[in-house]
């Protein structure tokens, strides 16, 4: 088909071994694009709610977008979507790399899967077809052990791997998605889906192609973009030279790098786990994803000491300020090796480092003891302890196997008073940017639709890292809102967060692609109609403003230095924000929407189907 | 002297433009597996990139395999290009080039490599880490 889609679907059903591909609903791509928001769409219709994630019931999807495997820019990434088992949400979660394109290439826009498979297995994907063979031989193994052992199987020296570690297949509830090594759909528990439908891992392999209306206007115009709007686009000048690590001096400076379990937002050690110390100490090449002139990710090795050999791509800010500062480390070497066996084990980096983080906490004011904490001595910043712990949380070995579930569920298993000390919402560990020293981000916390995020709004561009007030509830719900909407049609071209790409291109980019006028208005109206299809989705599982919260800790306890020295997220500015928030959707009271609002971006047909939705 | 493609390696980050921009020149699709050059990513070990393409070699030992005589002297740019109507697809070629510069189409009808888009490859000028050069 000449508009970027494939126009097929490709259907596992896993307990009866049936694989069938069928036309995709071309209604619904109109509709929803591609990405999140068609793979929303799909969920919404076939999932019952209430069901258990991890349940052979639960249903997991592969997505591409229109523009994946074209020449759009920047357009790798695939989604992993299905219930979260960590926060009971709908669950989007991406990665770059390169099987995003070949799942295109082998003839496919999406794959949905569902059951569960008697034996370890691995569904096999090449041109047209797919096929689930045997996966008894590499079930055990690392990440980077299974890539290598389906290539030699299926004698693909590129065959692209969506796959599972340990981790994921003990269902740990922060396992992630991991592929071409270093990629990881990171947030929410996908990892553990996988390991319910004893399913290590989806391989493709394809040598079709994707076209689009006009190729050769597409083409002359695309390498102009590719060229100007992002190669030389000053928006990408950081990610160019230094990539995401830039962001840990910008947070250092605002106050709001997450330190030692979230006790500070300024870390004495960050010139040990800053940009110039990757660049100095650990650096060996720029790596990147498929279609991108950025390359914002690091190739990095350990040359000397206790870690000599450790490598991995990055580590990305999240990675660095959740497992590093916020883990008391300021040694970069010691969170390559922390950030590669999160990634063997399949485990999210960002939830891993919080937990560990936790866990220190934890045993430094001695409601966890050594024995506990298998015979470790957990403080901060011990290198030699903290380096044990992806391998303990992904194999769940004695504490290890209360973490792996995250520490809200871990917190239920310790009490203590220990409930009161975990930074999550509905489950899912912050991102690196303490809320206290950026009110914006509290509200992008608590109403990111898949639990604690920092990809559905980013407002401390403008507060803590702009020229706004971090410290007032003004204003953030507009950017929130903004921030949801144009992320709901990123996600679902698919393009890579980090290219800054303006609604006027991206309209411009969805008209070359299906030939058809598209404007900004048309996309922002799609925007909004999934955002509110997913909020749909999650208010049908029974969450509403009851569930849009902070944790406790940031309302009650003042960081103590730097620029957000004293301040709290104030229980009265974060409900004024909620409110706001809600207000600004066309949402009741409660974060429900409304008919009026249901109808008034196409969604009257999934009202009627949500009975809360008045 | 060598007439093909150059590239500093070390500069290369893997991204793969250069293999999209060429299947949509060469075959009207956003095709990696029709392109003329390839690259490899080899990682963890040794962390580098292998980029496969015609280097317009002096000896040019595909010119001597070709059973059908059918790469030719292309004389207004002075290289070899496959004539994709007198190839029999027999591979002779690609195991005489000692470059990886060779290789059957994925339906396996016609051996490809780059003819450097008539004299300004395409590769080169949206490379954008300038690996590629003419």
């Amino acid at each position: 088909m000449a508009d970027g889609n494939t126009g097929k679907v490709l259907r596992v059903d896993l307990t009866n071994e049936k694989i069938t591909t069928e036309p995709l609903n071309m209604e619904w791509a109109k509709q929803y694009m591609g990405g999140k928001g068609l793979a929303a769409r799909y969920l919404f219709e076939e999932l019952k709610p209430g069901i258990d994630p991890l349940s052979p019931d639960n249903i997991l999807e592969i997505w591409t977008g229109p523009a994946v495997g074209s020449m759009v820019p920047l357009t790798s990434r695939y989604v992993v979507v299905t219930k979260s088992p960590q926060s009971g949400t709908f669950l989007d979660s991406y990665a770059g790399g390169f099987v995003g394109p070949e799942i295109k290439y082998a003839g496919f826009d999406g794959i949905i899967i569902k059951g569960k498979a008697k034996k370890p297995v691995y569904l096999w994907v090449t041109d047209d077809k797919a096929e689930i063979r045997d996966a008894r031989n590499i079930w055990g193994k690392d990440t980077y052990k299974t890539e290598e052992l389906i290539r030699k199987e299926t004698g693909q020296d590129y065959a692209r791997a969506a796959c599972i570690g340990p981790a994921g297949e003990k269902l740990s509830l922060i396992a992630c998605v991991v592929n071409d090594l270093t990629r990881n759909a990171g947030r929410g528990g996908a990892g553990a889906v996988f390991g319910s439908k004893n399913l290590k891992a989806v391989a493709v392999k394809g040598t079709g192609g994707v076209e689009i209306p006009d190729m050769d206007g597409f083409v002359k115009w695309a390498k102009e973009m590719f060229l100007k709007d992002v190669v030389e686009n000053p928006d990408h000048a950081g990610s160019i030279t230094d990539g995401t690590p830039i962001i840990v001096n910008q947070s250092q400076n605002a106050g709001v790098l997450p330190t030692r379990d979230w006790s500070t937002g300024e870390f004495e050690g960050h010139a040990g786990i800053d940009s110039d110390a990757l660049k100095t100490r650990v650096f060996v090449r720029k790596k990147a994803c498929f279609d991108c002139g950025i390359a914002c990710g690091s190739w990095s090795k350990v040359s000397k000491g206790r870690f000599k050999g450790a490598a991995t791509e990055g580590p990305e800010y999240e990675t660095i300020g959740l497992c590093g500062s916020n883990c008391g480390m300021g040694n970069i070497e010691a969170v390559v090796k922390f950030a590669e066996d999160c990634d063997r084990m399949g485990l999210d980096s960002m939830s891993t480092g919080s937990v560990t983080a936790w866990a220190m906490d934890l045993y430094e004011r001695g409601i966890l003891s050594k024995k506990d904490v298998n015979g470790l001595d957990l403080k901060f910043g011990n290198e030699e302890a903290y380096a044990k712990m992806p391998n303990i949380i992904g194999n769940r070995q004695g504490i290890g196997d209360i973490l792996a579930d995250g520490s809200k569920r871990a917190a239920k298993k310790i009490g203590k008073g220990s409930e009161k000390l975990t930074v999550e919402v509905k489950g899912v560990e912050f991102p690196a940017y303490d809320p206290r020293g950026s009110f914006g981000m509290a509200l992008a916390y608590a109403t990111s639709d898949r639990g604690a995020d920092h990809n559905r709004a980013w407002p401390i561009a403008t507060d803590a890292y702009g020229s706004g007030d971090p410290f007032t509830s003004e204003g953030k719900a507009a950017i929130c809102v903004e921030d949801n909407t144009r992320t709901s049609i990123k996600w679902s071209f698919i393009f890579c967060d980090f290219y800054a790409v303006s609604w006027p291109n991206m309209a411009k980019y969805a008209t070359a692609i299906s030939g058809k006028q598209t404007t900004e208005q048309d996309l922002r109206l799609m925007g909004k109609r999934i955002w509110n299809l997913v909020r749909a989705f999650n208010v049908r599982e029974g969450f509403s403003r009851k569930d849009d919260t902070l944790p406790e800790r940031m309302e009650k306890e003042p960081l103590p230095v730097g620029k957000p020295k004293g301040h709290v997220v104030p229980r009265a500015d974060f409900e004024r924000m909620l409110s706001e928030y809600y207000a600004l959707w066309g949402w009741d009271s409660q974060g429900i929407p409304t008919r009026k609002t249901m109808d008034s971006v196409g969604l009257a047909d999934i009202a009627r189907k949500v009975p809360a939705i008045k | 002297m060598a007439k093909g493609l150059k590239a500093d390696k070390s500069k290369c980050t893997g991204c793969q433009v250069c293999a999209l921009v060429c299947s949509a020149t060469h075959v009207g699709s956003f095709k990696p597996s029709e392109s003329r050059i390839r690259v490899e990513d080899k990682f963890p070990e040794p962390a580098d990139f292998k980029l496969n393409y015609c280097i317009q070699c002096d000896e040019h030992p595909c010119v001597e395999a070709c059973p059908a005589e059918a790469i030719k002297l292309d004389e207004a740019i002075g290289i070899y290009k496959v004539d994709k109507e007198l190839c029999t697809a027999c591979g002779s070629c690609v195991e005489a080039c000692p470059h990886s510069g060779i290789w059957l189409d994925p339906s396996g009808t016609y051996a490809i490599k780059c003819d450097l888009c008539e004299g300004s490859p395409e590769c080169v000028e949206i490379c954008p880490k300038r690996v590629l050069k003419r």
